[in-house]
């Protein structure tokens, strides 16, 4: 620094020489800082990785086998991509990562399937949704005027396509006030007068075969959205129908080909539509724009370098890895030997309650952030409450997690009276743990929508809410998708409210109500931490977490994924 | 939107139209109201219910004894602050340091290469759910600690905090990066044509300019700390033990309770409602809710009061 020292007025480091020891040594050390920050937790996550897998349980030659196959050639391809072709890179990572995604999605959906709403009954629910909102539609394309009437029908139709008419049995006794006294017990039934459509479609002596049903009413849906959205982005019809048509085709192939791969005719369904659907528009797009097609070749390495290294060590009857995490543990119920311990019903109540989060929390999150970004005056009373609602969110994204949990115990268990420790309640709870991080990142999301887009709309003459509805959210929506995925990431991984509102240790049957009691992945960690068996701390235990955190690290890679090809966008 | 449900647009009556908007105005603020009533309700909740503890135990007692053994009727807090306070302590020390020097590698020295892959890495490590953290300390951090010489209990405070610390460290570092970021590129560069080194530049401009930003993360850890529940639940211990100044690295190497593993202890013991055990949950929960709440709102207020406004 060439300066002059005050008291004596000699120049220091005008001679040029400038001590870089010192601005070096502060570099290192934050530089080494960083990495300890990072080294810390990965060396932890190694060993509770290789406690879970024991890959050095394995045969020599097992191990050699797959470094051969599999490593070598990945790494090889990887050095190349990152030395001599980025964009390829990038395209490697997302190939690679988008079928690891979706097959954890289409797990989840199978889950869902199995155990939350079977396919016949999606089936039923679907079509009658179908068919109410297309009644709906006709009535006010046919019938303009009559608010009223047109009420009515918004109101009614869809009721009784989904619930009927249902029967009403009362058991109240009337006490007289005060002395509590019983003066009469008000007491009747009426039957069900009117069966719902849903019913009535669910007792038809004929029904379509799971497969089928998944077929027509998860598949079609999925390919009509996914051919929309390509006729869309190419403005070509013929590319939408064959994105839409190639869709069903691939899932009704299952029908036929699925028992000859040995799986069964709905995981076929459901894999075809989650897994290869967008894999494939991706694959396309790559291609289409022809910037780093060679980082398509990543994934195909892997998959076939684990291919020929599985079938070589089966030939060579070398003996793999004694794996702790393996597909017995996922899909057992927990038990009291380490051997037989399994995670599958945590792992069916964590999706429950994930399913709840998400309705509880998303809708309510974005409500919030579309108000306070775009309805929410800026003065007068109401300004004011405005400032208070913002500054309240923030600080409410702080509070212990463990107060939520008190806050669900006595909101819903104590008071509204349900059952302590069941779905519902541990969604809730949740729901509203995550909803200040929701509406956070949704409100960073809205404010990034440029105001000109907003005005287009207002100047062809549309309302706040069409304005809303059809620029700002649409637009919005990669941000909120993003946000809002981070948000279901930390709840996933959320111990202590579940502890709070009483969620079961142990439960060896997975729920299959919203309002059964059930157990979530880390409270199941929990409960194996207090077993003092060595298999159990080093072994069931680390296996659970691995299951959790790939789980978590899913989902935040999703989440970045999004993000990236949105900021790519704009 | 397709032609026709344009047309049924403009003829359908302004009245609807009208009505619609007000609705969907209502609808929209009240899920903005409903994180008042949220927050409304932890007070009203956590309040009345501590309210009936108070009326079991003496609250002069509470908030001065200094021994807590719930399942024999002593409620005396004063051990579980201690512990709170400990482990705060330690993973402050743990994590400031280390936090900000990631902070300050990730603002001025790191290439962009380089900051591409840091900050998702540590955006990750944030995301880590705390059960796992707290797995770490008690299967990992506590048996390596002991094998390094030290005198450790199987569950202690010591491998608690220094994995909270741990935990905390993406919190820090991001935000006091956020605010190191913010310093505008003139003050750097006016610092470098005075020929100051980047060193000099570093210390000497850009952390006194974010001085806000990164006091505001200190703020915002520690009260994340103080809040963090599984952690401490699994590695640091069931045993309430009251601060022994005497013997400072005691209290370390042994198990302690804080207040958010009081909580998780009166409901997971087989206390029942109505039991002052049970009650007693609402009172250290009232607490908790008022420290971490008035922290953050400190932090928010001396992010907002002593920002520096660039242009």
């Amino acid at each position: 620094m060439a300066t002059t020292d005050e008291s004596t007025g000699s120049w220091f480091g005008a001679d040029g020489q400038v001590s870089q020891v010192r601005g070096l040594l502060f570099k290192l050390s934050c530089l080494g800082a960083t990495l300890l920050a990072l080294g810390l937790v990965l060396v932890f996550l190694l060993y509770v990785f290789n406690d879970a897998v024991q890959p050095l349980t394995a045969d020599t030659g097992w191990l050699l086998t797959f470094v051969v196959t599999l490593v070598l050639p990945a790494v090889a391809v990887g050095v190349y991509y990152y030395t001599r072709d980025t964009r390829a890179g990038e395209v490697a990572y997302t190939a690679l990562g988008l079928p690891v995604a979706t097959t954890l999605l289409a797990g989840g959906v199978v889950i869902t399937f199995e155990h939350i709403v079977s396919p016949h009954a999606w089936f039923a629910l679907a079509l009658s949704a179908t068919v109410a909102f297309g009644l709906v539609e006709l009535h006010a394309r046919t019938r303009t005027a009559g608010a009223l009437e047109r009420l009515a029908v918004v109101v009614l139709v869809p009721l009784l396509a989904l619930v009927g008419v249902p029967g009403i049995a009362v058991d109240f006794p009337v006490e007289t006030p005060l002395l509590g006294q019983e003066l009469f017990r008000l007491s009747f039934a009426i039957p069900e007068l009117v069966p719902s459509l849903r019913e009535v479609i669910l007792a038809l002596p004929v029904l379509p075969t799971a497969a089928i049903s998944l077929l027509l009413t998860f598949t079609l849906p999925i390919a009509a959205a996914a051919a929309w959205h390509v006729r869309r982005v190419r403005e070509s019809d013929r590319d939408g129908a064959i994105a839409g048509g190639a869709t069903i085709v691939a899932a009704g192939l299952g029908l036929v080909a699925a028992p000859l791969v040995d799986l069964s005719a709905t995981t076929w369904v459901v894999l075809a539509t989650v897994v290869a659907l967008p894999v494939g528009l991706y694959v396309e797009s790559v291609v289409r724009r022809d910037v780093g097609v060679s980082g398509l070749a990543f994934p195909v390495v892997v998959a076939a370098g684990a291919l020929i290294g599985a079938f070589l060590v089966d030939a060579l009857g070398f003996a793999g890895p004694d794996l702790w995490l393996d597909w017995d543990f996922l899909t057992s119920p927990a038990s009291t030997t380490p051997r037989d311990a399994g995670i599958y019903p945590a792992l069916v109540g964590s999706v429950m309650m994930l399913v709840v989060v998400a309705v509880a929390a998303f809708p309510v999150g974005v409500g919030a952030a579309v108000y306070l970004e775009e309805y929410a005056p800026n003065d007068g009373l109401l300004g004011s409450i405005v400032d208070l609602i913002e500054i309240n969110i923030a600080n409410l994204a702080g509070v212990p997690s463990v107060v939520y949990g008190v806050l669900g115990l006595t909101l819903f268990v104590r008071t509204a009276g349900m059952q302590s420790g069941i779905v519902m309640v541990g969604g809730l709870t949740i729901g509203l743990l995550i909803l200040p991080i929701v509406i956070v990142s949704a409100q960073e999301a809205i404010r990034g929508v440029p105001d000109s887009l907003r005005q287009a709309s207002y100047g062809m003459g549309a309302t706040k809410w069409q304005t809303v509805r059809n620029v700002v959210l649409p637009r919005a929506l990669p941000g909120i998708m993003t946000g809002t995925i981070l948000a279901f990431g930390r709840a996933i991984g959320e111990t202590a409210p579940l502890l709070m509102i009483g969620a079961a240790a142990v439960v060896r049957i997975p729920p299959d109500t919203f309002f059964s009691l059930f157990s979530a992945m880390p409270r199941q960690i929990f409960a194996w931490s207090k077993e003092i068996e060595t298999e159990f701390r080093y072994g069931v235990l680390a296996a659970g977490v691995v299951t959790l955190l790939i789980v978590m690290l899913m989902m935040n890679a999703s989440a970045i994924l999004v993000r990236n090809k949105y900021q790519r966008q704009n | 939107m397709g032609n026709e449900s344009f047309d049924a647009d403009l003829t359908r009556s302004a009245h609807g139209q009208i009505a619609k908007e007000r609705l969907y105005h209502w609808l929209l603020f009240f899920c903005a109201a409903l994180t008042v009533f949220v927050t409304v309700s932890i007070v009203v909740t956590l309040a009345v219910d501590a309210v009936a503890f108070f009326r079991q135990v003496d609250a002069l007692s509470f908030f001065t004894g200094t021994e807590w053994e719930s399942s024999r009727g002593t409620f005396g807090v004063l051990p579980l602050v201690t512990a709170t306070l400990v482990v705060t302590a330690v993973s402050a020390i743990v994590a400031i340091p280390i936090g900000t020097a990631a902070a300050v590698y990730l603002s001025e020295y790191a290439s962009d290469r380089m900051r591409s892959v840091l900050k998702p890495a540590l955006e990750i490590l944030a995301g880590i759910p705390t059960v796992v953290y707290g797995y770490l300390a008690l299967v990992y951090l506590t048996p390596w600690l002991r094998k390094g010489g030290l005198d450790l209990s199987m569950f202690n405070l010591l491998s608690a905090s220094i994995m909270v610390g741990i935990m905390i460290i993406p919190m820090v570092s991001s935000i006091s990066e956020d605010a190191m970021s913010a310093v505008p590129d003139s003050l750097r560069e006016a610092g470098y044509g005075l020929g100051a080194t980047k060193f000099e530049v570093s210390t000497g401009v850009v952390i006194p300019a974010a001085v806000s930003g990164i006091f505001s993360s200190y703020i915002l850890a520690l009260s994340r700390a103080i809040g963090e529940t599984m952690i401490v639940v699994m590695a640091g211990g069931m045993q309430a033990r009251m601060l022994d100044l005497t013997n400072p690295f005691a209290n370390l190497f042994n198990s302690g309770q804080t207040m958010t593993a009081a909580m998780v202890h009166a409901v997971t013991s087989d206390a029942t409602g109505g039991t002052p055990e049970f009650y007693s949950m609402f009172a250290i929960g009232l607490t908790l809710f008022f420290v971490t709440f008035s922290m953050n709102l400190l932090s928010n207020r001396i992010a907002a009061r002593y920002r520096e406004e660039y242009q």
